[in-house]
């Protein structure tokens, strides 16, 4: 049986001009941003040969651009999920029927997740343009897919995390974006500080705490999927290495992250459930029993 | 069908219910009066699994609903005092996304919907959107929604606040329907004349504590010693004083303007004596009736002049 807190978010999402609104804006900034490129391309001087460097290019554009666009979005969708069931006074009303808090969460990632889902979806066919020239696999695209999903899910948990423990819609958007930016940007200024400090600069290995780092992870799979002529994002800031393919022999830093991910999005999924169940009995509650029975 | 046995909740210091006890048979309507922060709703969340109790045993159907709250949810529906809605949702909608949530059949859905709605006057708002209904009609759709799952028992915290008195009455109306079907029914209000009329026994909630409970008749023997009775004449207003006091079953004799109010100590005869013998005086009596009492008295009485916490 499909879960009815799924079933109900999804026709009311669906329903409202705001989640067309959503799906239009998004593929009309991808679609832009394909169209500048390959603007930008047939307009060189050597646009009359078939340039690899296009296909490189659109592609590298438009994942970076639909990552940025999934950051953003996932925690929007479900900062607000239960704090919303608070403040709108319906969450009683779920925790008293026979649902299990678990559910409710999931129900509630779930539908966020599907808003996502048919986003990236919806733009396999700004993906297409990038198949004109070749270059890039249908494997790799299915990798980056894969990253998408599992990165959504992972913003989507910390939303859904905020969002039971802060009993505003606001405050836990706040929050969730704070923990997101940090997670971005705050352990890349870790990284630095610690490298300068320790290493001097002088550090090739995949800092430990970039497999929390979004961006350091989806910098790793474009690194990795480009051979290394390409090289990631942060790479460019000194002394700090994504993974130099040429010599890395264990397992991809992006494989890492992933993992680490869908780690992540347990323990938050978990705690959340933890949260809302009204009746949750702590970790030490059975001695507490015993105590009082002696 | 509800047992309450020395439940308490304490935040901190405070206790929000104190040793509170309470049996409700099955079918009967149980009114649960109190002030505002009497500890109504405290109670009624603990029944329904939404808050823990510090200590005390609650059993709905012989199930301890403490210990095992998963297994009394299908018995219970519960209507809170504050309650909102889904936006973009139909009436129907919203009954079906709960019949969901409770597992219940597809092919049982629709006729369950419908006989819901006919049971709360809502079959013409089927299709309206939740958002645009009136409270009245919301409170009456939140009704329906605790009873998607045909509970033994409902709880329902303060299910008229708010409400016009066209509403009020509608609300009653279906209540009285609720119990004729045989539900056990535990209602609250911190006004007790609205649920005097309509429920089988009462208990009067203050600072956590049950004060007083039983039958409305019951609670105002407990509180007056004596009935009340009310006569009006047409004239002769100080013969019929002088006539009162004759009988020494009645004393307390207030007057008003052609109203006479006193105590009265006596039988169902001597009752009737007095009117006989008022009659017999040539004095014109209007009407002769025993009074219940002032219910808003005895809740001023019971639970301290109302003082809220």
């Amino acid at each position: 049986m499909i879960n009815p807190v799924l079933l109900k978010e999804i026709k009311v999402k669906m329903r409202s001009w705001k989640a067309a609104g959503i799906i239009g804006g998004y593929l009309f900034i991808l679609a832009a941003v394909a169209l500048f490129i390959t603007y930008a391309n047939t307009n060189d001087m050597y646009a009359s040969t078939i340039n690899p460097q296009f296909s490189i290019g659109a592609y590298t554009g438009i994942a970076v651009i639909q990552f940025i666009l999934i950051l953003f979005i996932a925690p929007a969708l479900t900062s607000g999920a239960i704090a919303g069931e608070r403040e709108k006074q319906t969450l009683d009303l779920l925790l008293c029927t026979k649902l299990a808090p678990r559910s409710i969460v999931i129900g509630k990632l779930l539908a966020s997740m599907s808003h996502i889902l048919i986003l990236i979806v919806a733009s396999i066919p700004m993906f297409s343009i990038v198949f004109l020239y070749g270059g890039i696999s249908v494997l790799e695209i299915a990798q980056l897919f894969g990253f998408y999903i599992v990165t959504a899910i992972m913003a989507g948990s910390v939303g859904i995390f905020f969002s039971t423990y802060v009993k505003r819609t606001i405050a836990a958007t706040v929050l969730t974006y704070a923990l997101g930016i940090f997670m971005c940007f705050g352990t890349i200024f870790v990284a630095v500080f610690y490298v300068r400090i320790f290493y001097n600069f002088d550090y090739q290995n995949y800092f430990p705490l970039f497999y929390i780092n979004p961006l350091a992870g989806f910098s790793s799979l474009l690194t990795a999927q480009f051979g290394g002529q390409y090289g990631g994002i942060l790479n460019m800031i000194p002394g700090l290495y994504m993974v130099n393919p040429y010599n890395y022999k264990g397992t991809a830093p992006w494989l890492i992250n992933t993992y680490v991910n869908i780690g992540i999005s347990v323990v938050m999924l978990f705690l959340a459930s933890m949260k809302i169940n009204p009746i949750r009995k702590g970790p030490l509650s059975f001695l507490r029993r015993n105590k009082k029975a002696a | 069908m509800l047992e309450i046995k020395n439940l308490n909740k304490r935040y901190g210091r405070f206790y929000a219910v104190k040793d509170l006890n309470l049996t409700i048979p099955e079918g009967e309507i149980f009114g649960f009066v109190g002030p505002n922060g009497a500890g109504k709703s405290t109670t009624m969340k603990i029944i329904c699994g939404l808050l823990t109790a510090t200590s005390g045993e609650v059993f709905i159907d012989g199930v301890d609903a403490l210990n095992h709250s998963s297994k009394v949810k299908d018995k219970i529906g519960y209507m809170p005092d504050f309650f909102g809605v889904y936006d973009d949702l139909k009436v129907d909608e919203y009954l079906d996304f709960y019949a969901s949530v409770y597992k219940i059949k597809e092919s049982n859905k629709k006729q369950i919907i419908s006989d819901l709605l006919e049971l709360v006057d809502l079959s013409h708002k089927k299709d309206a959107y939740v958002d645009n209904l009136s409270r009245g009609m919301k409170q009456r759709l939140c009704l329906a929604r605790s009873l998607i799952h045909n509970p033994k028992i409902l709880v329902l915290d303060e299910p008229a606040s708010g409400l016009d008195p066209r509403a009020r009455v509608e609300m009653k109306a279906i209540l009285r329907n609720l119990k004729d079907m045989g539900k056990t029914i535990l209602i609250s209000s911190h006004i007790l004349s609205e649920l005097a009329e309509m429920c089988t026994s009462i208990g009067i909630i203050d600072n956590g504590k049950i004060v007083i409970s039983g039958t409305v008749s019951e609670i105002m023997q407990q509180i007056y010693s004596k009935k009340l009775i009310k006569i009006k004449v047409n004239d002769k207003l100080d013969e019929a004083v002088m006539v009162l006091k004759e009988f020494p079953f009645i004393d307390k004799i207030t007057t008003g303007e052609n109203i006479i109010q006193a105590g009265f100590d006596g039988g169902d005869e001597d009752m009737s004596r007095v009117l006989s013998t008022l009659v017999s005086r040539a004095i014109p009596v209007a009407t002769f009736a025993q009074l219940d009492g002032n219910l808003e008295d005895v809740f001023m009485k019971v639970t301290k002049g109302g003082e809220e916490q």
